[in-house]
């Protein structure tokens, strides 16, 4: 192999890596095929600008390229006026290397071309024909700022970006069947809107991040823009949740893999785990509040009202049940406390909460309870009258306990003076000794030689003490019944309720900051299977009524930050269990200065969103514009759109990026302006033509002496067999449709419903996103299954017929005329002689009664070959 | 094994300036759209060339199988000497098994009567006493059994494999799950292949459907008469040979062409591999009825047409899963593959195909030796629970050294303590007999090299044959 640079390699790959990355089978493959040319021109940009040893000892490289500022560079001269700045970039790398751009392509491919860029449908034959008649200076600028203006283009962009917001309708790892979002749309219609508004990115990813603490009126649609965060694959377990966010915002937004940090320090790139954690912190701190914003009244009255009063009736079946549920559950924990103090005797171990609890049985340990007993224990002073002699006695060494343990007794007994002041405890005035008695009392009736003979009797006395509390209940309020004997307050038989004894050990199992005082939320989560199977019923006849009442608004799927946050800590190795040193809600330290403050509390996302924009963030930018480049000539500037690390492949052209970077900054983020930019240059107007020449000396066209040919993607091919038969309908917004169930809704496929727990297999057959995870680029394969979809599917054979007769009615009887029409509805040009022969013979053959399936069988010719799926 | 047209390839080569040293590496880099196309050189010679993975979904019990624990009959109506393990659900009493074990051919491999047809089998087999997961959820251990992790979205193993050595015919799928009457719990998702590219998922075919023109999406067209579609598809050929013409190198034209001729041919040779009325009646017949037993005859067909990953799923949702009534329940379940089961071994092992064919039987986990006790709190179901800290499987074929028992539970069954093997054991193990070593299979996603083990796996050594 060819290589100029033999020694600048060595620099561009990392020489010590783990055996098990460096065994890598293909990916050190393709790298070793870029190298070099991407080091014949990144190298002498590395060396200007003292980046040598960025690639050097990888893992420890805050000096790597992508992490430098974003420079301003001047275009190289050039002695063509009509190249453009872009253009400019491109032409004098090609030049170096003795390579040219290829001639350019037709005006009729041009606009062909753009058309599908910028809305993913193909032009009307009208809008090609008045293109090739306009012979003004800024024709192409026209067609350009029409395409940009018209509604479609948010359609197609908005999809892009979908891909990677990982965007589905629904919450994914459901095993049996699935579970839609009711409101995710409203996330879909959001960001098709932002790209038809052309926000200023900025403006568009703080949005994404921190809607709600923007101060926008709490019924702003703005506030959909946080499904970016909250449409990810619900897992079951929290952690796995806010890895998804992590994910989805630095690889997504900044081309950065900061989830390889979750359990250990990234092996290749400048982040720790504690930058993995101090954006955790800034994450976790939010949650879904119970009830989400409602952003639209487009609904009527009527139907409106019954949604309402439906929902109130659902709301109030459900929570009446639960809140007698864990009422349930809460006397049962009372009578247990010698269960969960038992293990903690037993010293088992803090429990792993992050993920579902199940069970059918009563006596089973809820590891959230024992976590709350051993923090409760844990924060207990050693003066508390219940509880001291516990925290006391757990000092004392096992040897020798029950010894001590007598001791010990004998001392607070002592300090309680004489029992004989004890009497009268019935009376409202009565005050507790230092010690509770009662407790003294159970633990010294019989030996004890361990703490878990301590717990057992705590666990005894508290099982007494709720049962006599419930019991005197039922007798205090038996004797307010008409013609009861009434007892005065403080009559001796109010012992039980009047005891300040008694009443000490109550406030144990009944405070508000009992371990038992579970809020309703998280009680309901620790319910028996059977119980919380019911439950979960009920909540799904709610969730229903959002999903399909007529009467359901719009509502945007939020996030809130909790008033008074957890303290958050570097979980080592990613297990829950095993905390680390205590983090900060924090940007990632090899884009922060030393000096910078930690995210606010209130608007920890919102000081995130601002670390992502910010002007001194050298991703955000490059990332954006690399990701439009690539939806428009197929490759990125970086080749690996969504691993910006050392890792990573190094820019193609690294001025032209940060010349792009530093445009798009200036345009005030405008993503239109950036299109303009890219479309208007000679690079996107060259033809897609093949040439040895250049392909032997840059096999991979990383210099772009060519456009690439670019197949559709599955929703420009479906959304243009509709366009094309004359049956698209354009209606925008809303609940999502389904394709399988409703093939009678020939809306745009962005509209179509998403489920990523069955992905369709239309969807995984013409590579269509993952729906699971952020996707920057989609694989591009070439399979007989999608030919069959083409030769045997329903959906094509059906749009073939309309074309047909479409066709058929505008041409009248004249067949030639007919073969004209066709060629422009579905290749947008005319066809030659030899062309139209061809047609006029195929459906000539047979007889007349065959005439119309003829040219059925002609229209769907057209849509299955390869020039109405492939871009010049 | 890549449909690639010497003649074509050569001119990839040609333009690439490379050699022919580096075939797959071309196909990547001059032809993206080729990915599916791509396979890679194995590590070592495999042994297996295809696998057959019989899904017994909802879990096996191994002591009324493959795992005989007298102790239990001696116990019967006790409890176990230790507090018993946490399942899904609470635990009663030893149940001893209802079923007799007899030992089995040279190797003296015990088996319960469950599996008459298959006994005869047992010098093919490897069983492995003391498989473990994680937990007793189906579909977490599905997912784990499946994909290699029960949490994230991962590859499954077909996926995997599929990526790796590719497929040796290209009419029909690589990977293909067959499931009578729906889907097991999980859905696609247990075939599903996540960051690998979408071609490389499983095609799920309902086999309670008999005919074979419905198994495949649009692998017919319904409105037109094969000799009308001839027409029709020839003139498809020809606009796309001018359009060509025209563009002459094109890559990704002439890869999109060569998938309709190959889909084209498709229609006709899918729907023959589906159709086992073709097969002679004695063939159908060693098989037995019934959609269990039909499939497994399928996947001989399909194995035998170079497909390279076949999973069968005994049903909708999860059969196996009884957890009430242990003697009817695994009884049916049972009857309903076990003769399918002995054919497809003696079947392929006549046809040459056994050696090259890994056949694996397993459930996502095993079930409890105690009773499980009902929702009234008494065991007077006999079912058993959910058991995921021992279970059984098998292998056969595929270089497996068959007549084997490897590792061990304790004395009733519970809980593997005698060299426990992981599903990041048995992948390994598996993947090594495929030709992979599978701490060098890894896909490069996210900025990171993934493997089916993670970071996990160890091979079972004592397992294969040549090893």
């Amino acid at each position: 192999m060819k290589t100029g640079f033999p020694a600048n390699m060595s620099l561009m790959s990392p020489s010590s890596i783990s055996p098990s990355h460096s065994s890598r089978v293909r990916a050190m493959g393709v790298r070793s095929l870029f190298r070099p040319i991407l080091g014949a021109l990144a190298v002498g940009w590395m060396l200007s600008v003292g980046l040598l040893e960025a690639a050097v000892p990888a893992g420890t490289a805050t000096n790597h390229w992508a992490f430098q500022p974003i420079r301003n560079p001047a275009p190289p001269p050039s002695t063509d006026p009509s190249h453009t700045d872009v253009d400019r970039f491109i032409v004098s790398a090609l030049q170096a290397r003795g390579l040219s751009l290829s001639p350019p392509t037709s005006r009729r491919e041009w606009i062909r071309r753009a058309t599908f860029d910028l809305t993913g449908l193909p032009p009307t034959w009208e809008e090609v024909r008045d293109f090739l008649a306009d012979q003004s200076q800024n024709a192409r600028e026209k067609v350009l700022d029409r395409l940009l203006d018209s509604p479609r283009y948010g359609e197609r962009w908005g999809r892009h970006w979908l891909d990677l917001a990982r965007y589905a309708d629904t919450h994914g790892g459901s095993a049996i069947g699935f579970t839609r979002f009711p409101f995710s749309y409203t996330y879909r219609d959001y960001v098709i809107r932002a790209f038809n508004a052309d926000i200023p990115y900025d403006r568009f990813v703080t949005e994404q991040i921190a809607a709600d603490q923007l101060g926008l009126k709490e019924n702003d649609p703005a506030l959909a823009a946080l499904g970016f965060l909250t449409v990810g694959m619900q897992y079951r377990n929290r952690h796995d949740v806010i890895d998804d966010q992590i994910d989805v915002i630095s690889r997504g937004l900044m081309g950065l893999t900061v989830a390889c940090a979750r359990c250990h320090d990234h092996k290749f790139d400048a982040i720790s785990t504690r930058d993995y954690y101090s954006l955790y912190a800034a994450l976790a701190a939010s949650s879904a509040p119970e009830s989400l914003p409602v952003i639209d009244s487009a609904n009527t009255e009527d139907a409106r009202r019954d949604y309402q009063r439906e929902l109130e009736r659902l709301q109030t079946r459900y929570n009446d049940m639960a809140a007698e549920q864990n009422e349930v559950m809460r006397g049962r924990l009372r009578m247990q406390v010698g269960l969960y103090l038992r293990e903690i005797a037993k010293g088992v171990p803090e429990q792993d909460v992050s993920t579902e609890f199940l069970s059918y049985r009563t006596d089973d340990i809820r590891p959230l309870i024992l976590n709350r007993w051993r923090d409760y224990l844990a924060g207990m002073p050693d003066t508390d009258p219940v509880f001291g002699p516990w925290v006391r006695l757990a000092r004392l060494r096992p040897d020798g306990f029950e010894q001590a343990c007598t001791n010990l007794l004998t001392t607070l007994q002592k300090e309680n003076g004489d029992p004989a002041g004890l009497k009268d405890l019935h009376k409202l005035s009565a005050e507790a000794p230092r010690w509770n008695p009662r407790v003294l009392e159970a633990i010294a009736r019989q030996p004890r030689k361990s703490m878990v003979d301590v717990a057992d009797a705590y666990g005894e006395l508290f099982g007494t003490v709720q049962q006599a509390w419930l019991k005197a209940l039922m007798t205090a309020s038996a004797e307010a019944a008409p013609g009861a004997e009434i007892i005065p307050d403080e009559d001796p038989r109010q012992l039980e309720i009047n005891s300040p004894v008694v009443r000490q050990l109550r406030r144990h199992l009944y405070g508000p900051n009992s371990p038992i005082s579970v809020p309703e939320s998280v009680a309901s989560s620790l319910l028996n299977r059977t119980v919380n199977d019911s439950l979960g019923g009920r909540r799904g006849a709610i969730h229903e009524l959002h999903l399909s009442a007529p009467g359901s608004p719009a509502r945007a799927m939020v996030l809130k930050e909790s008033p008074n946050p957890a303290m958050y800590h570097v979980l080592k190795r990613g297990n829950p269990l095993a905390r680390g040193e205590a983090v900060k809600p924090q940007f990632l330290s090899a884009l922060s200065r030393s000096d910078s403050e930690p995210f606010p509390d209130g608007a920890r996302r919102l000081g995130l969103a601002r670390a992502v924009v910010s002007p001194e963030n050298p991703l955000t930018r490059r990332v954006l514009v690399n990701w439009v480049w690539q939806h428009h000539f197929g490759q990125g500037l970086v080749r690996t759109p969504d691993d910006w690390g050392t890792r990573g492949n190094p820019p193609t052209h690294p001025e032209l990026l940060d010349y792009l970077a530093s445009a798009f900054a200036a345009d005030g983020g405008s993503i239109k302006r950036l299109h303009r930019r890219i479309m208007l240059s000679a690079v996107y107007a060259q033809g897609a033509v093949e040439n040895e020449k250049a392909r032997n000396a840059d096999p991979d066209n990383q210099l772009w002496w060519r456009m690439p040919t670019r197949r559709l993607e599955m929703e420009a091919m479906l959304d243009s067999m509709l366009w094309t038969s004359g049956e698209l309908d354009l209606t925008m917004g809303g609940r999502p449709f389904d394709p399988q169930a409703q093939p009678g809704v020939l809306r745009r496929s962005v509209y179509a419903f998403v489920n990523r727990d069955i992905v369709s297999n239309l969807s995984s057959t013409f590579d269509a996103a993952n729906p699971s995870s952020c996707t920057a680029r989609r694989p591009d394969t070439t399979v007989p299954q999608q030919a069959l979809f083409a030769l045997n599917s329903e959906f094509v054979q059906d749009r073939a017929r309309a074309l047909a007769s479409l066709t058929g009615k505008s041409a009248g009887s004249d067949d030639a005329q007919r073969v004209h029409e066709l060629y422009r509805r579905v290749f947008g040009r005319e066809p030659g002689a030899t062309e139209v022969d061809r047609i006029l013979r195929f459906v000539r053959t047979g007889d007349e009664t065959s005439r119309d399936l003829a040219w059925q069988q002609v229209a769907h010719s057209l849509l299955a070959a390869n020039e109405f799926s492939f871009l010049d | 094994m890549n449909p690639l047209l010497p003649q074509s390839r050569r001119h990839f080569l040609k333009r690439c300036g490379m050699g022919f040293g580096s075939l797959a590496l071309a196909d990547l880099v001059c032809q993206p759209s080729a990915f599916a196309d791509t396979t890679l050189a194995p590590h070592f010679p495999p042994t297996a060339k295809r696998v057959i993975h019989v899904f017994l979904n909802g879990g096996m019990s191994q002591v009324d199988t493959f795992d005989p624990k007298p102790e239990l009959t001696r116990r019967a109506g006790q409890m176990l000497p230790y507090e018993n393990l946490q399942t899904e659900r609470k635990t009663g009493v030893a149940l001893p098994s209802p079923f007799t074990f007899k030992q089995h051919g040279q190797s003296g491999i015990p088996i319960s009567d469950l599996f008459p047809h298959l006994s005869r089998c047992a010098d093919e087999l490897a069983v492995i006493r003391s498989m473990h997961v994680e937990l007793p959820s189906h579909e977490l251990s599905l997912m784990l059994m499946n994909t290699g992790d029960q949490r994230q979205v991962r590859p499954s193993f077909g996926s995997w494999l599929t990526w790796g050595m590719g497929s040796e015919n290209q009419n029909l799928p690589a990977f293909v799950a067959l499931c009578p009457g729906g889907m097991p719990v999980g859905g696609a998702a247990n075939w599903r292949s996540a960051f690998l590219p979408g071609s490389y998922q499983g095609t799920h075919i309902d086999t309670s459907q008999a005919d074979p023109k419905k198994l495949i999406d649009h692998i017919r067209n319904a409105r037109l008469a094969p000799e009308v579609q001839r027409r029709q598809f020839d003139l498809l050929r020809e606009l796309n040979a001018d359009h060509l013409a025209s563009r002459p190198g094109e890559a990704a034209l002439e890869s999109r062409i060569r998938s309709f001729e190959l889909a084209y041919r498709m229609q006709m040779e899918a729907t023959d591999a589906f159709d086992v009325d073709q097969e002679p009646e004695h063939i159908r017949k060693a098989y037995g009825e019934g959609p269990q037993n039909r499939q497994l005859l399928i996947a001989r067909r399909l194995v035998e047409r170079g497909v390279r990953f076949v999973q069968t799923w005994h049903g909708n949702m999860q059969p196996w899963d009884s957890h009430s009534n242990i003697r009817e329940e695994h009884r049916k379940v049972a009857n309903e593959c076990d003769q399918g089961l002995g054919a497809l071994i003696m079947d392929l092992k006549q046809r040459g195909l056994l050696d090259s064919t890994l056949i694996l039987c397993s459930g996502e986990f095993g079930r409890t030796p105690s009773v499980e006790m009902g929702q009234n709190g008494s065991g007077a179901a006999q079912g058993r629970d959910h058991n995921h800290w021992g279970f059984s499987l098998w292998m056969a074929g595929g270089g497996i050294k068959g007549g084997t028992i490897y590792g061990a539970t304790d004395d009733f069954g519970f809980r593997a303590v005698e060299n426990p093997v992981s599903v990041h054991d048995l992948h390994a193990t598996m993947l090594r007999l495929l030709g992979f070593d599978h701490e060098r299979l890894t896909f490069r996603h996210a900025g990171r090299d993934f493997r089916l083990t993670d970071v996990y796996g160890k091979v079972v050594r004592e397992v294969i044959a040549a090893a």
